[in-house]
C-alpha cells in the first residue's frame, strides 16, 4: 500500500515538474501570461506532491513499515525514534528524497514569494527550476527508487549507518547542508532567467542576492556544523580533512562568497554583470559535482554512500547543465551591457576584483585537488592521495590574501580616490594590525604565517569595527543621543550594511582562531594502567577505570579520567569506544572539555576492559570554541542584512512593472 | 556568441566529465595491499580448542586461503557459511584457514559447533600476525599461491563470486 501511493506521487511529481517546465520555458518565450500562471500552478502542485512523498516515507519509517524497500533497508525497531527520523537521509536513496523535500519546499516558497514581481523572470526561473526538480524526481522515480516492494517483510532492519547514530549532530547537519546545497538552486534560476533574457537588471538583482544570501547562511552553518562533528566523533583532534566532500561543500560556498560581493560591484557600478552570473551558476554546478562525489562512490570518504547505479546518472544531469550554462553563456554573455567601467586600481570595487579572483582561485586549488587523484590513476594506474600540505601550502596565502582584501576592501571609497584618501583610510588601521600582533606574540604565537594572520586580521577588524558604526557615529557627530542613533543608525536603517560587518568581523575572528588553533596545538599519546596519573601539557590525568554498556544496538567501552590542573580538580572525562553490530570497526566517541582559551580532548586509542589499561591521544587546542561561535555570528549577521529595512519595504513596493512584462492577476 | 566563452568553457567541462567519467566504477575503498606479489609473512599459531600449533609453510605446494575474522564482526557472520561450502567445494585443489584475532576462546568454539566448519582455525593472541599482513578490520582475506606468495587481497565479507574471482588467481592454470 505505502510503496505504491509513494511510486504514485513520485510519478505524479516528475510529470508536474516536466510540465512546468516547459510551460515556464514556453511562457518565457512568448511572455504569455495565461503560461506562467499554470507554470505557477505546476510548480505548486510538483510542491505538493514531493513534500508529500517525503512525509510519507518518515510515516513509513516511523510506522516501522518494512514492505517498504528504504525502510527494510534501514530501520530498525532497536534504535531511538530520532535515529528513524534521521533514517530519512541516512542512506542513499532516502537522501535524495530528503533532497526532493528541500527542493519542493524552496520551489514551491520561491514561487509563492515572487508570485507578483519579477515577472519579466519568473517564468524562465520557474522553468529552469522545475527542470532541476524533474531530474531529481526522474532519479527518486528510477535509479533511486526507495519505494520498492518488499514481497516478504523482514520484522526488523539493521538500522541506518552506525556513524550517523553515533551523534546528535547528524541530525542537524545533513539538514542544513541540504537547505544549503539545494537552495542555491533558486539564484541558479534567476541567473539562467536572466542571461535568457539578455538582462541583468536591480529587480533581478534583489531575488538573486537573497535567495543566494539564504542558501549561502545555510551552508556555512552547515560546512561549520560538518567540521564540528568530525572534532566531536572522529577522534582525531581536528575539525577540517580535506576530505573530498568536504571540499565539495566549501567549493560551491566559495563561488557563492564571491558572487556575493560581486552583486555588490553589479548594483553600485553595473559592472561585472556576467562575471556575477558566471559565479552564481558555477556554484549549482559545484553543488551538482558534490552530489556526483557523494553518490557515485569514485571517492573515499567518512561521507560516501556506498557505489551505485546513480553515479552515471548525476554525471549525465551535470554535463547537460554544463552544456546548458557554457551554451547560455556564450550566446548571451554580450548581451549583459556594462553600465560603467573599472575607475582605479585603488577603489572598493578593485577591491572586489581582488577578493573574487581570488576566491576563485581557491575554488580551482581546492578542486584540482579533489580530482587529481582520478587523474593521476587514469593517466597512470597508480593510487594516490592529495593531503594535506598541499591543501594546506596552497590555501594558507590566498587566505591570508583574502583576509588582507577584507581590511584594504573597505577602507577604500567607491570609485576613483585623490591618493590623500587613499592615504587617510590606509594608513590608521595599521595600529590595530600592530596591537593584534604583539598581543598574538606576546601570548606566545611564533609561526610567521600565524603572526601575518593577526598582522591582516587586527587590520581587518579595526576597519571592520570602524565601518561598522560609522552610520551611529556620524548621527552622534550631528548631535543625535547614543540611544536613537544606535537604533537609527544600525537596527532600524541599513541593516544590509551593518549584518555585512558583522559578517566580516565573525570571519576575522574564525580564521584567526583556525590559524591559531592548528599551529598551536599540542598532541601526545598517553598509556595507563588502572588508577595511574599521568602529566599532559599541564594537566594531570588519572584514569579511573573503564565500563562496558551493553544497548541494544551497540556496545560501549567507556574509559573515564579525571583531569586535574594546577591542583584543582577541572572535569571528569568520558571517551568511549561503539561497537555496533553491523559494523566492521568500532567507532571512538572522543571526549572534550571546552574553554574560552583552549579545549582539553582526549579520545581512547586503545582500550582493554579485562586487563583495565587504556591508551588515549590527548590534544590541546586553542581557541577552538571561537570557531564554532564565530561562524553561528556570520549566519546571524548574514540574517540579520536580510531583514528588509523600513525604506526598502515601502520602495519595493512601489517597485513599477519592469518593462516588457504583461499584467497578471 | 562569445567564441572564447564557448571554448573555454568547452574545454573545462568535457575535462572535468572525462576524469569523473573514467572514476565511476572503481573501488576506492578497494586498497591495493603493499604485500600483494610478495611472500606470505609466515606464522605459526594454536589451533582453536586444541594444542597442535598449524603452521603456514605446511601449506606450500598448494594454493592457500587465510581469512582474517572474529565472533564480534557482523559481516564475518554472514561470509562465514560461504568459506565453509566453497572450502568443501575446493577441498582438492586449495586449503582454507581462519586466523581469528582480538577474540575469546569459548565464543570462538560455540560459534564454530553452532555453524559449523571446515577447515581449521587458529588463533591469533596477540594480534601480531594481524599486524604482520596489515589488516586493517576484519573481515579481511588472502589468497596465496603454491609457492607462497600473496596473490590477491579483499577487505570486507566475501561473496561466492568474490571468492571464486580471487581463487581462479591463485588456482594452477
Amino acid at each position: 500500500m505505502i510503496p505504491a501511493l509513494g511510486r504514485l506521487l513520485i510519478l505524479g511529481s516528475l510529470l508536474a515538474a516536466a510540465a512546468g517546465a516547459i510551460l515556464g520555458f514556453a511562457a518565457g518565450r512568448t511572455r504569455s501570461a495565461e503560461g506562467l500562471k499554470w507554470a505557477r500552478r505546476f510548480a505548486y502542485l510538483y510542491s505538493g506532491l514531493i513534500v508529500s512523498a517525503a512525509l510519507l516515507m518518515v510515516y513509513a519509517l516511523l510506522a516501522h513499515d518494512f514492505s517498504v524497500s528504504y525502510v527494510a533497508q534501514v530501520g530498525s525497531r532497536s534504535v531511538p525514534t530520532w535515529v528513524t527520523i534521521v533514517s530519512l537521509w541516512s542512506s542513499l536513496e532516502g537522501s535524495i528524497l530528503f533532497w526532493g523535500l528541500v527542493l519542493g519546499t524552496y520551489i514551491g516558497a520561491a514561487t509563492f514569494l515572487t508570485r507578483n514581481r519579477y515577472e519579466e523572470y519568473q517564468p524562465d526561473a520557474i522553468g529552469v527550476w522545475l527542470a532541476c526538480a524533474a531530474f531529481f524526481s526522474f532519479l527518486i522515480a528510477g535509479p533511486a527508487n526507495p519505494f520498492h516492494t518488499v514481497p516478504s517483510p523482514p520484522l526488523d532492519g539493521p538500522g541506518p549507518n552506525p556513524l550517523l547514530q553515533n551523534h546528535i549532530l547528524m541530525a542537524i547537519h545533513p539538514p542544513f547542508l541540504y537547505l544549503g546545497y539545494v537552495g542555491f538552486t533558486i539564484p541558479f534560476g534567476f541567473a539562467c532567467a536572466a542571461l535568457l533574457k539578455g538582462r541583468l537588471g536591480h529587480n533581478v538583482l534583489k531575488p538573486l542576492r537573497e535567495s543566494l544570501m539564504l542558501s549561502w547562511i545555510f551552508q556555512t552553518v552547515a560546512i561549520m556544523l560538518g567540521g564540528w562533528w568530525a572534532y566531536e566523533v572522529l577522534g582525531w583532534g581536528g575539525y577540517w580533512a580535506w576530505d573530498p566532500v568536504e571540499n565539495a561543500s566549501l567549493l560551491p560556498w566559495l563561488t557563492a562568497t564571491a558572487a556575493l560581493h560581486s552583486i555588490m560591484v553589479v548594483e553600485r557600478r553595473g559592472i561585472l554583470k556576467g562575471w556575477t552570473i558566471t559565479l552564481v551558476q558555477a556554484t549549482f554546478l559545484l553543488v551538482i559535482l558534490g552530489t556526483f562525489m557523494t553518490r557515485s562512490g569514485v571517492f573515499n570518504s567518512v561521507h560516501s554512500f556506498k557505489q551505485s547505479a546513480i553515479g552515471p546518472t548525476i554525471l549525465g544531469f551535470l554535463a547537460v547543465s554544463l552544456l546548458f550554462v557554457i551554451g547560455l553563456l556564450a550566446f548571451r554573455i554580450d548581451k549583459l551591457e556594462p553600465e560603467g567601467r573599472l575607475e582605479g586600481a585603488a577603489s572598493r570595487e578593485a577591491m572586489f576584483l581582488l577578493n573574487n579572483l581570488a576566491f576563485v582561485l581557491l575554488t580551482f586549488t581546492v578542486l584540482i585537488g579533489t580530482v587529481f587523484p582520478l587523474i593521476v590513476e587514469a593517466m597512470k594506474g597508480k593510487q594516490m592521495s592529495v593531503g594535506r600540505p598541499y591543501f594546506d601550502s596552497m590555501t594558507v596565502p590566498l587566505g591570508a590574501l583574502l583576509l588582507f582584501l577584507l581590511g584594504v576592501g573597505p577602507a577604500l571609497p567607491w570609485g576613483r580616490a585623490s591618493r590623500e584618501q587613499v592615504k587617510k583610510a590606509l594608513i590608521p588601521p595599521i595600529a590595530g594590525a600592530a596591537v593584534f600582533t604583539l598581543i598574538g606574540y606576546a601570548l606566545g604565537v611564533r609561526s610567521p604565517w600565524t603572526l601575518i594572520t593577526l598582522a591582516f586580521g587586527g587590520y581587518a577588524a579595526q576597519v571592520t569595527l570602524s565601518q561598522m558604526f560609522l552610520p551611529m557615529i556620524q548621527r552622534m557627530r550631528n548631535g543625535e543621543p547614543l540611544g536613537s542613533a544606535l537604533i537609527d543608525g544600525q537596527l532600524r536603517r541599513g541593516r544590509r550594511r551593518f549584518g555585512s560587518y558583522i559578517v566580516h568581523a565573525a570571519v576575522v575572528l574564525v580564521i584567526i582562531a583556525i590559524a591559531i588553533s592548528s599551529s598551536m596545538r599540542t598532541q601526545l599519546e598517553l598509556h595507563f594502567v588502572k588508577g595511574q596519573t599521568l602529566k599532559a601539557a599541564g594537566y594531570d590525568v588519572t584514569f579511573v577505570g573503564v565500563e562496558q554498556r551493553t544497548e541494544p544496538h551497540r556496545l560501549s567501552t567507556i574509559g573515564t579520567f579525571n583531569i586535574v590542573k594546577d591542583g584543582k580538580p577541572l572535569t571528569t572525562l568520558t571517551p568511549r569506544m561503539n561497537q555496533y553490530q553491523m559494523m566492521r570497526e568500532p567507532i571512538g566517541t572522543p571526549d572534550v572539555h571546552s574553554t574560552a582559551a583552549r579545549d582539553f580532548y582526549i579520545a581512547l586509542s586503545n582500550v582493554d576492559a579485562a586487563a583495565e589499561t587504556a591508551s588515549i591521544s590527548v590534544f590541546v587546542l586553542p581557541m577552538v570554541m571561537w570557531i564554532w561561535l564565530a561562524v553561528i555570528a556570520m549566519a546571524l549577521g548574514a540574517l540579520f542584512g536580510l531583514i528588509p529595512s523600513r525604506r526598502v519595504i515601502l520602495s519595493a513596493a512601489k517597485d513599477p512593472v519592469p518593462e516588457g512584462a504583461t499584467e497578471t492577476a | 556568441m562569445n567564441r572564447s566563452v564557448l571554448l573555454i568553457g568547452i574545454v573545462i567541462a568535457a575535462a572535468l566529465v572525462a576524469i569523473l567519467f573514467m572514476g565511476l566504477g572503481k573501488n576506492p575503498a578497494e586498497i591495493r595491499s603493499p604485500l600483494v606479489g610478495k611472500p606470505a609473512p609466515v606464522f605459526a599459531l594454536r589451533e582453536v580448542g586444541t594444542n597442535r600449533t598449524v603452521d603456514i609453510t605446511q601449506y606450500r605446494g598448494k594454493p592457500l586461503v587465510v581469512n582474517f575474522w572474529a565472533t564480534w564482526c557482523g559481516p564475518c557472520w554472514e561470509e562465514h557459511p560461504i568459506l565453509v561450502a566453497n572450502a568443501r567445494m575446493y577441498a582438492d585443489s586449495a586449503s582454507f584457514l581462519g586466523v581469528v584475532f582480538q577474540d575469546k576462546e569459548d565464543k570462538i568454539l560455540s560459534f564454530l559447533q553452532q555453524r559449523g566448519s571446515s577447515y581449521p582455525t587458529v588463533v591469533d593472541d596477540a594480534g601480531k600476525t594481524a599486524i604482520a599482513y596489515g589488516v586493517g578490520g576484519v573481515p579481511e582475506t588472502y589468497f596465496i599461491d603454491a609457492q607462497g606468495v600473496i596473490v590477491a587481497k579483499h577487505n570486507g565479507p566475501m561473496t561466492p563470486d568474490i571468492l571464486r574471482e580471487n581463487l581462479q588467481k591463485v588456482l594452477p592454470q
